[in-house]
């Protein structure tokens, strides 16, 4: 990661235009399936959700929204992740460093959470790596898959001292 | 003028048109009224005439025409009547009538400036060239102090290649402008040097070279345009054989811009390097001075062989695999007519995706690790070289894997598609091509290239919905695009109807073709009087000859071997009024399908009528004038064209383009050949026979053999 020259990662917003690039890429990358409602939201969220391009391809997004939850505002990742053969470059740094920003710009998010499937270790490493602790086991999370029990892994962030 | 008016009529006269200068047209048919209702000028001809020019501005143009004939029959020796007659007719088009018109003024009132100069636009614009000498003559010798008829007939002797005078007369006309004047006015010091190199352009044309060069060195500082002073010494240098001059000069264009290919083979005329590699010199110097520029890398592949062009082609694929430039195949395609670089290239591509498979490397040896992006334009080439060496299923393959890693990529899409279309698969590439636009439908071109598959395959209205994703609103995809003259559509159209035997919809598009063409020479017209104005000479002599070739562009090429072809089948197989010709689609419905099918057409073709009256509408209350040409027709009847009593007359007319411009295509000769067959002309089939003959390629021989038997049949 980092030693080959002349590698370009950029994030670009996504729109009703390029929006079926977002299909395709969740098609090939998740073995869930997502419906029309979430692609609808997507095209409201502005900076909470993102294309990667690597070299000016696109490969990789990643999908957040507002949660609230007794008057607390998390960020919730919905999806992240890039196609398989450009993983290990770098991508899923730049897109998660990218929803740090925006949760410290916007500000009042008490933590980033997501689920991950619990026999996915290269993603739980990831983000452990980035300072995400599992905090529950959610069984049958997952509908249609094995195992589909999932894993909450979650980031406290330092709430913003108000006046 | 055989009707003299007194002082009060006559000032009422000029009145009038003064009025029709301003656009205040009801005021001068009020002025008009008040002559015409004195029962002693109820028949002046003048006021009539000036009446109906008048009317005809506000969109009363039979009336208009009634008004201006009468007051001309009342009136023959008026000359203000004959130029108003002919302002009417160069109105609709009419330049024949006008010209006539213009000319019987001309013997009533010789030196009218006015009809003077409308005379000369009509002749240079009929290319009467002759007598647009003439007229230019005449005002030049009214108005030796205005600039425009100098240069008038300066270019009109051009025209006729009577050169020396054409220069003369720009000389003299030199001479007549105060020389500090235009140091002082950009405009003027650009237009001063336009005419200058006009001048010099015309030195060229008649082989003055030596006149030339010296022209151009006295007038050096006058010439702005820096780039052209320099493109005409090089190749007046290169004409009078003074070498060393040239190579200087072209040398230094080249560090103007190195990407202009005409200068490097200027360069390599002008040095004579007898072996590849001083050859190769040339452009290595260039390449040392400018690092990036592509076309010394990339033009030496064309002379290079060996491991000469092994070394450099493998240079150039890295470069830019590792560049992401996806039209890398297309800047090595030129290459592919030699089969011996094909394989050089083919398999250099291979090693590449071998080596960059197991170790992320060019090859083996090499130090740097490469991104993924890499394999995926390696990839993305030897796909494409895959399908120019025709195997199709092997490009497909390697199209689909990597359509696996990276299914995002809409050049892979487009790809596929093309190489479906090459397999005859017109469907699957349609699908290719809708998901290829669907990943950007901000993206015009891919839209374009999606409508034009969908037309290959027939299925006009999916391109049409297509198409209108990006046309203006209320507006019907034909009618916008007949707008816009967008050529290939048509052409596409055409021959869509044409497989699924829609006669009349094809020879529509065909004819709607010819008429872009009609109206591109008819654009000229306004550019006669502004270029002289501009001084822009050079260009508006080049735009002349342009369009004196027009129809040799491909566009109308294709339009006319498709209608020639169908006007061939009417004639063997004539149109019975009571044929309903259905389309794939349709035949495999059910009734009822059909009967739904049938009331969606009509329910659609209300609606474009209806969007059509409304344009139709606004564009009336914006002028107040009707829209003359091309009244829309809500229920186009096809048959019009199908029914006609003699098609090869029609084809005949297709062809006369073709036989003057495009007579170097076989195409053009078979057509002629199976017209004169139909007609029964042995002596004109024999010609076209002989023409098709020296033209005639390997894949044309087929159909030259069958014209030969044909023809030993008669």
């Amino acid at each position: 990661m980092g030693q080959i020259k002349g590698v370009r990662i950029e994030l670009g917003g996504i729109t009703q235009h390029n929006i079926k690039q977002l299909k395709r890429l969740n098609q090939y990358i998740f073995p869930v399936s997502y419906n029309d409602k979430f692609y609808k939201d997507v095209l409201e969220v502005g900076e909470l959700a993102k294309l990667a391009y690597f070299n000016d391809v696109v490969v990789g997004a990643v999908c957040c929204r507002v949660d609230v939850h007794d008057g607390v505002r998390h960020l919730y990742i919905m999806t992240l992740g890039c196609l398989a053969m450009y993983r290990r470059h770098g991508i899923g740094s730049v897109l998660l460093e990218h929803v740090f920003k925006i949760a410290k710009s916007q500000g009042n998010f008490h933590s980033i959470f997501l689920h991950v499937q619990i026999n996915n270790d290269s993603a739980i490493n990831f983000y452990k790596h980035f300072g995400f602790e599992i905090v529950e086991t959610k069984e049958h999370y997952y509908k249609r898959i094995e195992p589909s029990d999932a894993y909450v892994l979650e980031k406290r962030l330092i709430p913003e001292k108000s006046a | 003028t055989s009707q003299p008016l007194p002082p009060k009529e006559k000032t009422l006269f000029n009145r009038i048109l003064k009025c029709y200068e301003q656009k205040q047209y009801k005021n001068g048919l009020k002025f008009a009224k008040q002559i015409l209702s004195n029962p002693k000028f109820a028949e002046h001809g003048e006021t009539l005439a000036m009446k109906g020019l008048t009317l005809n501005c506000t969109g009363k143009k039979e009336e208009a025409y009634e008004l201006v004939k009468r007051g001309l029959k009342n009136d023959l020796k008026s000359h203000v009547c004959w130029h108003v007659y002919g302002l009417l007719q160069r109105s609709d088009k009419k330049y024949d009538e006008a010209i006539k018109c213009y000319r019987n003024a001309l013997r009533w009132d010789k030196e009218n400036l006015h009809i003077l100069r409308d005379l000369s636009m009509l002749q240079v614009h009929m290319r009467d060239i002759e007598g647009y000498r003439e007229t230019r003559h005449a005002l030049l010798q009214l108005k030796p102090g205005q600039r425009a008829p100098w240069i008038g007939y300066a270019i009109a002797n051009h025209l006729l290649k009577d050169y020396t005078v054409a220069f003369k007369v720009l000389e003299e006309f030199g001479k007549t402008q105060q020389n500090d004047y235009y140091l002082f006015d950009e405009e003027m010091v650009y237009e001063h040097s336009e005419l200058l190199l006009y001048q010099n352009y015309i030195l060229q044309e008649a082989g003055l070279f030596q006149q030339a060069i010296e022209h151009l060195e006295t007038n050096k500082e006058k010439i702005v345009d820096k780039l052209s002073w320099l493109e005409y010494k090089g190749d007046l240098c290169v004409k009078l054989e003074r070498l060393e001059e040239a190579e200087k000069i072209f040398t230094s264009l080249v560090n103007r811009n190195p990407e202009n290919h005409s200068y490097y083979q200027k360069l390599e005329s002008v040095i004579k390097p007898s072996n590849e590699v001083e050859r190769l010199q040339i452009y290595d110097a260039v390449s040392a001075i400018f690092p990036k520029a592509d076309s010394p890398k990339s033009l030496p592949l064309t002379f290079l062989t060996g491991p000469m062009f092994q070394e450099r082609v493998d240079k150039i694929m890295r470069e830019q695999l590792k560049r992401g430039v996806p039209p890398l195949f297309v800047s090595l395609k030129p290459l592919y007519k030699e089969q011996e670089k094909v394989k050089c290239i083919g398999e250099i591509a291979e090693q590449f995706i071998r080596s960059l498979e197991a170790n992320s490397k060019f090859s083996p040896d090499d130090e740097e690790i490469e991104p993924p992006t890499t394999l995926l334009w390696a990839r993305f080439f030897y796909a494409q070289h895959l399908d120019k060496i025709k195997e199709y299923e092997k490009a497909l393959q390697l199209i689909n894997e990597s359509l696996e890693h990276t299914p995002t990529l809409i050049e892979l899409h487009v790809l596929k598609a093309k190489v479906l279309k090459h397999l005859g698969d017109t469907a699957g590439a349609v699908a290719s091509m809708d998901e290829a636009q669907s990943l950007d439908t901000a993206d015009r071109f891919i839209n374009c290239k999606c409508a034009a598959y969908m037309i290959r395959n027939d299925m006009i209205s999916d391109a049409e919905e297509t198409a209108a994703k990006f046309t203006r609103e209320n507006v019907s995809i034909d009618e916008y695009l007949k707008e816009m003259q967008c050529m290939w559509y048509e052409v596409a159209c055409a021959s869509a109807h044409s497989r699924a035997n829609r006669y009349g919809e094809a020879l529509k598009k065909c004819h709607e073709v010819d008429k872009h063409f009609t109206e591109i020479i008819e654009d000229q017209f306004d550019f006669h009087q502004y270029c002289m104005r501009k001084m822009t000479l050079r260009s508006y002599v080049k735009m002349l000859k342009l369009e004196d070739s027009l129809r040799s562009h491909r566009f109308y090429f294709q339009a006319a071997k498709a209608a020639i072809k169908v006007y061939i089948h009417l004639h063997d197989e004539p149109y019975q009024p009571g044929d309903r010709i259905q389309d794939e689609k349709e035949s495999s419905m059910s009734n009822a399908e059909l009967k739904k099918l049938r009331n969606k057409q009509r329910r659609q073709e209300r609606k474009k009528a209806a969007a059509e009256e409304r344009k139709k509408n606004e564009q009336h209350d914006k002028s107040g004038k009707k829209n003359h040409t091309d009244t829309i027709l809500i229920n186009p009847s096809f048959c019009n064209f199908c029914q006609i009593s003699n098609p090869l007359e029609q084809a005949q007319k297709f062809l006369a383009p073709l036989e003057l411009y495009c007579s170097g295509k076989f195409e053009t000769h078979y057509l002629a050949f199976q017209i004169a067959e139909r007609r029964g002309t042995l002596l004109v089939m024999l010609r076209a026979l002989l023409r098709a003959q020296k033209v005639a390629k390997e894949s044309d021989m087929p159909n030259l053999h069958v014209c030969r038997v044909r023809f030993a049949k008669k």
